[in-house]
C-alpha cells in the first residue's frame, strides 16, 4: 500500500471490484503508484480530519485529486465532497465525483458543493477503463493547480 | 314601435307591465262609462226637449186663441156692421168704445184698423206706419193671423183680422185689424225659460223663415233641417244647440225648445274627469303597488345572484339573508344549504387533495430512491462481470481455447445489452416525473435539425429523410426533441436493409387536429401486433434482425400522451410502417 506521503490519487470507492476496476485501469497508464483507496466515507474525512488514532492521518498530505464515489456507507460522498469543500485547506483539491448515478439532481448538488467533475462510471469496460485513465492523466499531468 | 328591453330588470319591467295594464283597463272602462253617460244624457235631454215643448207650445196657443175671440167679437159687434156698412159714416165714436173695450191700449197693442171690402182704410187709432196686410182680403176663414214682421230690426209684430159680415153668416163686407207687437224682454224671455230651468232656450219665429227671436232680440232663423224635423236634433246656432222645432197651431208660427249641448253634456264631463282622477289614482297605486311587490322579489333575487356570483369566484363562505317561509324565502334557506354543502364538499375535498398530494409526493421519492438504487447498484455489478470478464480475456487469453473466449464474448455482449436496458428504463422512469413545459415549438425546424444529426450518423449509408413543412406546436421542446429523435432513429433502423432507405415526415389535418406523421420503406410489421409497439420491452421483431431494447417507441408513446396528444401505427410485413401523432396546437392555451 503506498505510503500516505507519496498520495497524488485518492480513490474513494466502497465497491471492491470497481475499485480494482479503477485501479487496473489507472495501473495501465502508470498512474496507480500513489493510489491510496478509502473504503467508506468516514474513512475519507479521517484521512483529512481525523484526531490521529487514524494510522492514515499525516498533516500535509495533498493529493493532486479525488475520486469520490456517492453511494459510500456510513457518510456518503455529497456529505465528504461539502466537507472538503467547506475547509481552506482541502478546498483547493480537485474533486472528480466518479458513480454510476446519471441522476440530474445529484449531478446539479455534486456541482453545487464544487465538485470540479462528474464521471458517470459506464458499465462497457472498455470505456469505464478510458474514462478512468483519462481523468487520471488530466488532472496529474495536464492540470496545474494553485500553489 | 317602442321596443321594451327585455334586459331591463324585473323590478322595472313587472311595475311597467302592470301599469300599462291597468292603464289599458281603466281607459277602456273610462271610454265605455262615458259613452253611456253621454247617451243616457243625450237621451234624457231629448225627452226633456219633446216634454218642454208640448208645454210650451200648449202655453203660446193661448195667444193666437185670445185674439181670435176678441177679433170675432169685435167683427160681430152690431155697431162695427153698421159702421163698415155706412161706409164709416155712423158710429164712429161707438166703434172706438167697441175696440177700447175689447182692445185696451195696452202696449203690445200697437194699433187697430177698420177696413171696407173694397180696400179703404175707414179707421186707424195707433201706429200709422204698421203694414196690416188688410188689403189682403182674407179667404174662407174669418180670422188670420199673419206672420210676424219686422220694423227698424228690433220691433217685432203681427196682424190679426177678422172678416166683418152683413148679418150672422153673410158677405163679408170688410175687415177689422189688430197689430201687436211681441214684447221682447229679458224679463219675459226669462219667466218663460224659468218654466223649464235656466239652461233652456226658447225661440219663436215664422215657420217660413225670418224673423225669429229668442224673446229678448231679433235672431236669425235657425236651420231649415231644425224647423222642418220632427226629432229633437243637433244644430249650428253660435255653438252646437240640440232642439225640438213645433208649428203653433191655427198660425205661420213655429216655436224651438233649445238646449246648449255643451251645458247638456256638461255633467258627462264633468263624470268624466272624476273617474278620470280615480282611474289615474287607480293606475298609481297599481304602478307602486307593482313596484312593491317586485322590489319584494327581486331584492332577495339580487341577494341570491351576488351571492351565487361570489361563491362561483370561490368565497364558499357567502350566504344569503332571505327571510320569511315563503318561495324566496325557501329558495334562500336551500341556497345557503346548498352553499354549505359546497363548502364542506370543497374541504373534504381539498383535505383528500392534500393527502392525495402527500401520498404521491412520498411515492415519487420513493420512485425516485429505487431509480437512484437500480441506477447506482445494477450498474456496479454489471461492471464488474463485464470488466473482470475483460481482464481474464486480456490476462488469461492465451491460456483459454476458443470455446472458452466465445462464451466470455457472450458475457461481454449481454452484460452491454444489460447496461443499455437499465439506461433506457432509467430514461423512461425519469420522463414519468419530469414536468411538461407548454411553449411553442416550431416542429420544422425541431425534426429538420435531428434528421440532420441522422443523415451525419448514417455515414455512407443511402438514407434519404425528407420533412414537409410541419405546423408549429405546443410542447416541452426537449421531450419532442427525444420523441422525434426515438421515431426518426426506429424508422432509419427498420429501413437499413432498404436501398435507398426513406423517411418522410408530414402532416395532415383532421379538422382542428394536426396529425403529424412518420412514415419509412423499412421492415414494416404486422397491423396485428400494433397494439404492442408501445408497450415497455416489446419488439416485433428478434434481437438477431434488429439490435434494441424496446423503450424508444414507449418513450415516444408516453410524450405524447403526457402532451395530451396520441400516437399510432400503420404497417404491413415489408411494406414500410408509419407513426402517426397528434399535439396540442401552438394556439391552444
Amino acid at each position: 500500500m503506498t505510503h500516505p506521503q507519496e498520495v497524488e490519487i485518492l480513490l474513494v470507492e466502497d465497491n471492491p471490484s470497481d475499485a480494482e476496476l479503477t485501479l487496473r485501469a489507472l495501473k495501465q497508464r502508470n498512474l496507480a503508484n500513489q493510489v491510496f483507496v478509502c473504503r467508506d466515507g468516514a474513512e475519507a474525512l479521517d484521512f483529512f480530519f481525523g484526531d490521529g488514532s487514524h494510522a492514515l492521518r499525516e498533516i500535509g498530505v495533498v493529493p493532486k485529486v479525488i475520486l469520490l464515489d456517492l453511494k459510500l456507507p456510513k457518510v456518503d460522498g455529497l456529505e465528504v465532497l461539502r466537507r472538503l469543500k467547506e475547509e481552506d485547506r482541502t478546498k483547493k483539491i480537485p474533486v472528480v465525483v466518479l458513480t454510476s448515478s446519471r441522476e440530474e439532481p445529484d449531478i446539479a448538488r455534486a456541482y453545487r458543493l464544487g465538485a470540479n467533475s462528474y464521471i458517470v462510471k459506464p458499465v462497457d469496460f472498455e470505456a469505464f477503463a478510458r474514462a478512468v485513465s483519462d481523468v487520471g492523466l488530466y488532472w496529474l499531468l495536464l492540470n496545474h493547480p494553485p500553489r | 314601435m317602442i321596443r321594451l328591453p327585455w334586459s331591463w330588470s324585473i323590478e322595472r319591467k313587472l311595475p311597467l307591465f302592470v301599469s300599462a295594464l291597468l292603464l289599458v283597463v281603466v281607459l277602456v272602462m273610462l271610454g265605455a262609462a262615458y259613452q253611456q253617460v253621454r247617451h243616457a244624457a243625450l237621451s234624457l235631454a231629448a225627452e226633456r226637449v219633446q216634454r218642454l215643448t208640448k208645454v210650451y207650445v200648449d202655453l203660446l196657443q193661448r195667444e193666437p186663441t185670445t185674439r181670435r175671440t176678441q177679433m170675432t167679437t169685435l167683427a160681430a159687434d152690431p155697431g162695427v156692421r153698421e159702421f163698415v156698412t155706412s161706409g164709416g159714416g155712423r158710429g164712429r165714436d161707438w166703434v172706438l168704445a167697441a175696440m177700447r173695450h175689447i182692445a185696451p191700449d195696452t202696449a203690445p197693442n200697437l194699433a187697430i184698423e177698420v177696413w171696407d171690402s173694397a180696400g179703404r182704410r175707414l179707421l186707424l187709432r195707433g201706429d200709422t206706419a204698421l203694414r196690416s196686410d188688410a188689403e189682403a182680403a182674407p179667404p174662407s176663414d174669418s180670422v188670420v193671423l199673419s206672420p210676424y214682421r219686422l220694423r227698424h230690426d228690433t220691433l217685432m209684430y203681427f196682424a190679426v183680422q177678422a172678416a166683418v159680415r152683413r148679418g150672422t153668416e153673410g158677405r163679408v163686407i170688410g175687415r177689422v185689424v189688430q197689430i201687436r207687437r211681441i214684447n221682447l224682454s229679458k224679463v219675459g224671455r226669462e219667466t218663460l225659460a224659468g218654466i223649464a230651468g235656466g239652461d233652456v232656450a226658447l225661440l219663436i219665429g215664422n215657420a217660413g223663415g225670418d224673423p225669429w227671436t229668442d224673446l229678448e232680440h231679433v235672431i236669425p232663423a235657425p236651420p231649415a233641417e231644425l224647423r222642418t224635423s220632427h226629432q229633437p236634433i243637433s244644430y249650428q246656432r253660435g255653438e252646437t244647440k240640440f232642439g225640438l222645432a213645433a208649428p203653433i197651431a191655427g198660425t205661420p208660427w213655429m216655436l224651438v225648445t233649445e238646449l246648449s249641448r255643451r251645458q247638456m253634456l256638461a255633467p258627462s264631463l264633468a263624470y268624466l274627469r272624476t273617474m278620470a282622477a280615480i282611474a289615474a289614482a287607480v293606475v298609481l297605486i297599481g304602478a307602486l303597488g307593482a313596484w312593491w311587490v317586485s322590489h319584494r322579489i327581486t331584492t332577495p333575487l339580487n341577494r341570491l345572484t351576488t351571492a351565487a356570483a361570489a361563491i362561483a369566484s370561490g368565497d364558499l363562505t357567502q350566504r344569503v339573508d332571505v327571510p320569511g317561509s315563503d318561495e324566496l324565502g325557501r329558495l334562500g334557506r336551500s341556497f345557503n344549504d346548498m352553499a354549505g354543502e359546497v363548502q364542506r364538499a370543497r374541504s373534504d375535498l381539498e383535505g383528500q387533495v392534500v393527502q392525495r398530494t402527500q401520498a404521491l409526493r412520498e411515492t415519487n421519492a420513493e420512485l425516485e430512491a429505487f431509480s437512484y438504487s437500480v441506477s447506482h447498484d445494477l450498474r456496479a455489478p454489471l461492471r464488474a462481470i463485464h470488466g473482470f470478464a475483460r481482464i481474464l480475456l486480456e490476462d488469461h487469453g492465451p491460456a483459454l481455447d476458443p470455446e472458452a473466449k466465445r462464451v466470455l464474448g457472450v458475457i461481454d455482449q449481454n452484460t452491454k445489452r444489460m447496461g443499455q436496458l437499465i439506461d433506457d428504463l432509467l430514461a423512461f422512469s425519469r420522463l414519468g416525473r419530469k414536468e411538461v413545459d407548454s411553449a411553442r415549438v416550431d416542429m420544422t425546424e425541431l425534426v429538420r435539425s435531428v434528421a440532420d444529426e441522422m443523415r451525419r450518423s448514417a455515414g455512407d449509408r443511402p438514407l434519404e429523410i425528407t420533412v414537409g413543412p410541419l405546423p408549429p406546436a405546443r410542447g416541452d421542446r426537449d421531450m419532442l426533441r427525444q420523441a422525434v429523435t426515438n421515431l426518426l432513429d426506429n424508422a432509419a433502423k427498420f429501413t437499413r436493409r432498404r436501398t435507398p432507405g426513406r423517411i418522410d415526415v408530414g402532416h395532415n389535418t383532421n379538422g382542428a387536429e394536426t396529425v403529424y406523421f412518420v412514415k419509412d420503406n423499412g421492415a414494416g410489421f404486422d397491423q396485428r401486433y400494433a397494439g404492442k409497439l408501445f408497450g415497455v420491452f416489446q419488439r416485433l421483431h428478434r434481437a438477431d434482425e434488429f439490435e434494441g431494447t424496446g423503450v424508444g417507441l414507449a418513450i415516444v408513446q408516453r410524450i405524447v400522451l403526457r402532451h395530451g396528444g396520441r400516437v399510432w401505427a400503420e404497417g404491413r410485413p415489408d411494406a414500410g410502417a408509419t407513426f402517426f401523432f397528434t399535439l396540442p396546437g401552438a394556439s391552444d392555451a
